[in-house]
């Protein structure tokens, strides 16, 4: 149990399983049981039955259970403050140490570094957003390569945001040349996504929760994005607009989406908005906080910052076919500005030799 | 004198009948006398319209033949013009998955003795087999009807009614259903729906089955604990009458384990009407999954094209949350953003029955024209897993987790826990998304979880509950050998040893394992064992009619009502009830109180509501006792009350619990403590902070052992130790005991008793 951790402390008798009881053998239950032909270590029910190739250890013992008591996901383990977080910069060593091949160990340095340089890019200007725009084909604009239907709305979408449509279409062109280039870059966007939702903790440094929640909180804000990846491989830039276009067929409900995107996007930027003047309210004073919901927001952000990335071992194993859901999604510098911060005790936590023996690893 | 010529009136007559019967049956076409006899007036009526059932041969029918019936003017089986939207639904009927391989599922039965049938949630197996079956097996004339069972009590109700409809007959007449307390058949019931339960209960009158030509086992692959009892008795009254049908019917694709263990009998597979489902799976774990629920709810609100939600959480309390927050996030979101309005709804199985029924409603509609549409979200136990199907969900959120009660037998300890569910129950939960149109699934945990962490199947209900209820019942069943009965998932000897050991202190069952008359007794009533013990003992405490109301208000959900924003003055309420020597004797005010303002004709309801308890739950506490009531009369048990006045009353009841409840007892650990250890099991527990108990007192009974993150026993009442001694001498006989402080404290009193006598000898 990490010093952090809830103590939960539980006293528990002699026996709390009551093995007294199971090892008597002069009970009335068994006594009955052997008289009627069992013997120890036999399944009831009847001999030799034909169903009896289903039959589990349910069938031989109670059914034994942890209590769960706590809100933790499926899959998730607590952390007992025995694993090792922080460990970024390392990663190299301990990836040799671990018999990879350097091969591998240079593309994962490659990952991290891409991931620091959107990171730093996203900390520094936030994100820039696009419309969906449709393909050009030839010298029209089409809703998609194959589908020459559903053209005017389009145009009218286009006519709406008309520059964002021109880089749009251009990238688009680019990513038709590139077709095959495009699953793999998609993957590896994706992957390093993930990463960079680790690294980014990392910047943040120790403490050690689940990235996880940082991701639904993420989620939140960002709602609109996450269903898409699972659909189409996304780039880092444009999520949304590169998402919808590779469904075929679903125009209709894409034109719908797109609107409804536009518009939710500008409830984020109301949103967004609301939150810095917030920010500056609490880094003000921490006073008058209203909505209680936006303040519990914002401390979990504070956790967040304390979190960190599991082992890239971990990272691998979980699922990139996923909904994309636990894959961050770049936000707009607002609220990095309410975390700048956090950031900065972080950086004066680097500077705590306590914390620092955690980060190393040194046992004290 | 009069008499004797009425009876013999009588009987000519009968024997007039008979042959007029005789008559119609041999030359139907002879003239019949211009008068009919008034009391024949059905066989007249079967002259006059001839039911094309008549040329039906049973066993040989084909869907051909039944189609032709269905389709006639007439209902063949009532004889009286079809009603108007009888054809309409005939139609619907006629679009059901099932119906295409009506023919093919006619040729199976006719052939086998056990049929098993594969169905998906939307074949519509559960209203058009027992039709089918009714078509064929012609029940009319053979006199033996056709079950079907179910595991819950509203859905034979709601699926009686249903077919009633289809059928074109009243409910109660032709079809029929028969619950634990309500049966609606009649004397002409042909097709009776039931809860496997309550076919349990008919089969230990009838060891036979005999009033049945067909059995249907509807929704097997739940796995009810009174479904796989019935599995096992049929499987062996099938040898016994050969001419007795059993149809298994599941939905899931399992059907395998339910084939061979029916001696491989044939299968018949009918696909669902169901669409194709996305599953989406997080890429990594959640921390919170409560949180993450609220979140992908909000998020598909704001994303994903109109379509119903489901959520699935684990219980009541967290239900209630999450609905509050996504109901605030959500009124937030339209303001902020113009967001489609979204009705959240909780669904479990404790809600009143009119709220439940909301989760039916339609979707909000756009809160101006040409706005977003708006959305349903219906957040749910796994009652909505596979019981109740809502059309219009085309995404569901699956945490992974649903409460299930786990029994373990070394603690005897039968609790609700939250744990994670199955493969099995995971692919139902994103089935629910395609009803009525593609859908996405999406699972707040990743793939690999649920390849590694998630167990194949959900275990079945007879390896998670205390059998004790279920020996006694199989021992009235005529069951001798417990090892051998061949169970489908036989549970673990450990519980079934318990379960024995239980009955045998209740003296349910004697030392050779055999029914005793109390035991017969005790299998009369719906209850558990010990507290029917403890009802049928009451009356030597002289208090039957308080324990016969304390034992209806144990087997219905707590009474108290608690909610969140007014906690404070629930409990001050509450100590208006309460009596200082325990929580049984405070329920048992409570529903005195009830019952005075309900004869002063005040207005229950709110007078429930006014002391935070609940109305449905004593009204149904009312229900089952009157139920109870009526068994305790027809096997002539005492209804007394030692007189309010005397200063025994409660004393008497505090004992009387004792009768039934004597392996429930605690006794503190040391007179400093809060601790408390379970006699015999030696289990630590404390008194469950809801109990209106203050003072510590030494011994207790207590009603549940409920385990969350201390071990509580709930519902505690204050006794003296050497009551014990006196009413459950065998159970607490000092000689069993393990040394320790429950040994000395009873070797004590065991003592002190012994002076006492010697002294009253003496004297």
């Amino acid at each position: 149990m990490g010093l952090a951790g809830a103590k939960n402390k539980r006293k528990l008798g002699n026996d709390p399983n009551n093995t007294k009881w199971s090892r008597n053998t002069d009970t009335f239950g068994q006594k009955i049981l052997r008289a009627q032909g069992w013997q120890p270590g036999e399944y009831l029910g009847a001999k030799d039955a034909a169903h009896a190739e289903w039959h589990t250890e349910a069938n031989t013992t109670h059914i034994r259970v942890t209590l769960k008591d706590d809100t933790l996901g499926l899959g998730a383990k607590r952390n007992n403050g025995d694993e090792c977080t922080g460990l970024d910069a390392f990663q190299h060593l301990l990836g040799r140490l671990n018999g990879k091949s350097d091969e591998a160990l240079e593309a994962e340095q490659k990952v991290r570094n891409d991931v620091k340089l959107s990171l730093y890019m996203q900390k520094k200007f936030g994100m820039m957003r696009f419309v969906k725009g449709g393909w050009l084909v030839g010298d029209q604009v089409k809703q998609t390569p194959d589908e020459e239907a559903e053209e005017v709305p389009d145009s009218a979408e286009a006519s709406e945001a008309p520059e964002p449509a021109a880089v749009e279409s251009k990238k688009r062109k680019a990513d038709r040349r590139s077709d095959k280039e495009d699953g793999k870059l998609g993957k590896k966007e994706k992957k390093s996504k993930k990463r960079k939702a680790g690294s980014e903790a990392d910047v943040g440094g120790e403490g050690g929760q689940k990235e996880k929640d940082k991701k639904s909180k993420r989620r939140k804000t960002e709602s609109e994005d996450c269903e898409e990846p699972a659909v189409t491989p996304k780039t880092a830039e444009s999520l949304d607009e590169t998402s919808g276009a590779s469904d075929a067929g679903n125009t209709k409900n894409d034109k719908k989406d797109k609107k409804d995107k536009k518009e939710r996007r500008d409830k984020k930027e109301k949103k967004e908005k609301r939150r810095i003047e917030k920010a500056a309210a609490e880094s003000g004073a921490e006073t008058g906080d209203s909505i209680s919901q936006e303040k519990k927001r914002k401390k979990k952000d504070a956790t967040l910052e304390s979190s960190s990335a599991p082992t890239p071992a971990d990272r691998n194993s979980s699922t990139p076919t996923g909904s994309g859901y636990s894959t961050p999604v770049p936000t707009g510098s607002s609220r990095y500005l309410a975390r700048s911060r956090f950031i900065a005790q972080k950086k004066m936590a680097f500077a705590d030799s306590a914390a620092l023996n955690q980060i190393f690893m040194i046992k004290s | 004198m009069s008499d004797s010529t009425k009876n013999l009136k009588r009987s000519s007559a009968e024997r007039e009948g008979v042959q007029v019967h005789k008559r119609v049956k041999t030359d139907g076409d002879a003239k019949m006398d211009t008068k009919p006899n008034p009391y024949l007036a059905h066989y007249n009526d079967n002259e006059v319209v001839a039911s094309p059932l008549d040329e039906f041969e049973r066993h040989k029918t084909t869907a051909l033949q039944a189609a032709k019936a269905e389709s006639e003017d007439n209902n063949p089986w009532t004889g009286k013009p079809h009603s108007q939207q009888y054809f309409g639904i005939l139609k619907t009927r006629r679009d059901l998955p099932v119906h295409k391989q009506r023919q093919e599922f006619l040729d199976m039965y006719h052939k086998t003795q056990i049929l098993v049938f594969v169905g998906e949630t939307g074949s519509g197996k559960t209203t058009q087999i027992p039709q089918y079956v009714l078509y064929d097996e012609l029940p009319h004339e053979t006199g033996k009807l056709i079950a079907c069972t179910q595991p819950r009590r509203v859905a034979a109700m709601s699926v009686a009614q249903r077919v009633a409809n289809e059928l074109d007959v009243d409910l109660g007449e032709e079809v029929g259903y028969s619950i634990r307390f309500e049966n609606r058949t009649g004397p002409k019931t042909l097709l009776k729906y039931m809860t496997d339960g309550q076919l349990l209960r008919e089969a230990m009158h009838d060891h036979d089955m005999s009033r049945y030509g067909c059995i249907i086992l509807d929704e097997a692959h739940e796995r009810t604990l009174a479904t796989d009892i019935l599995m096992a008795l049929l499987k062996q009254i099938a040898e016994r009458r050969k001419d007795l049908k059993i149809i298994v019917m599941s939905a899931t694709l399992d059907a395998q384990k339910f084939q061979t263990y029916f001696f491989n009998a044939p299968l018949l597979a009918v696909p669902g009407r169901t669409y194709p489902v996305e599953i989406f799976y997080t890429s990594e774990p959640e921390r919170d999954y409560v949180e993450a629920a609220v979140r992908t709810v909000l998020q598909i609100h704001a994303s994903e094209p109109e379509g119903d939600i489901l959520l699935f959480l684990t219980g009541e309390e967290e239900i209630e949350d999450a609905c509050r927050r996504i109901g605030l996030e959500v009124d937030e979101m339209i303001r902020e953003s113009d967001a489609g309005p979204m009705a959240v709804y909780p669904l479990y199985g404790t809600l009143p029955p009119h709220q439940q029924q909301r989760i039916f409603d339609k979707a909000p509609a756009a809160v101006r024209k040409g706005g977003r549409p708006g959305r349903k979200c219906i957040v749910s136990t796994n009652i909505a897993e596979t019981s109740l199907t809502i059309d219009g969900i085309v995404y569901v959120v699956d945490p992974g987790f649903s409460k299930q009660k786990i029994y373990n037998p070394r603690t005897r300890v039968e609790s609700l826990l939250v744990s994670p569910i199955s493969k099995a129950s995971a692919q139902q939960r994103a089935g629910r998304a395609g009803r009525t149109r593609p859908g996405k699934c999406f699972r707040l945990y990743t793939e690999n979880a649920f390849k590694k962490e998630l167990i194949e199947q959900t275990y079945p209900e007879i390896l998670r509950s205390n059998l004790a209820n279920t020996v006694l019942e199989l021992k009235k069943l005529g069951v001798q050998d417990l090892v051998h009965f061949d169970l489908m998932d036989p549970p673990a000897p450990e519980t079934m040893m318990r379960a024995l050991e239980e009955l045998n202190y209740l003296a349910c069952l004697d030392d050779d394992g055999e029914l005793t008359t109390l035991g017969g007794l005790a299998s009369e009533f719906p209850l558990d064992p010990a507290l029917a013990v403890m009802l049928i003992s009451s009356p030597e405490f002289y208090c039957s009619n308080e324990i016969l109301s304390i034992t209806s208000l144990l087997s219905v959900p707590q009474i108290w009502v608690r909610p969140n924003n007014a906690r404070k003055r629930a409990d001050e309420m509450k100590q208006m009830f309460a009596h200082p020597d325990g929580d049984h004797l405070t329920l048992l005010n409570a529903y005195h109180a009830y019952k005075a303002a309900e004869q002063a004709g005040d207005d229950v309801k709110k007078w429930c509501h006014e002391h935070f308890l609940s109305f449905r739950h004593l009204s149904s506490a009312d229900n089952v006792r009157a139920q109870l009531k009526r068994i305790m009369e027809t096997h002539d048990i005492e209804l007394v009350s030692t007189p309010f006045q005397d200063k025994d009353y409660y004393t008497n009841i505090r004992r009387a619990l004792l009768a039934g409840f004597f392996m429930q007892v605690a006794m503190r650990e040391s007179s400093t403590s809060k601790v408390y250890k379970t006699v015999k099991d030696d289990q630590l527990v404390m008194i469950h902070p809801g109990t209106v108990v203050s003072t510590p007192y030494d011994w207790v009974v207590y009603n549940e052992f409920v385990l969350t993150t201390k071990q509580y026993v709930r519902t505690v009442t204050n006794i003296r130790a050497e009551w014990l001694l006196e009413i459950a001498p065998t159970y607490y006989d000092v000689d069993t005991f393990e040394k320790g402080e429950i040994k000395s404290a009873l070797t004590r009193i065991t003592e002190k008793i012994r002076r006492r006598q010697a002294m009253k000898g003496g004297r």
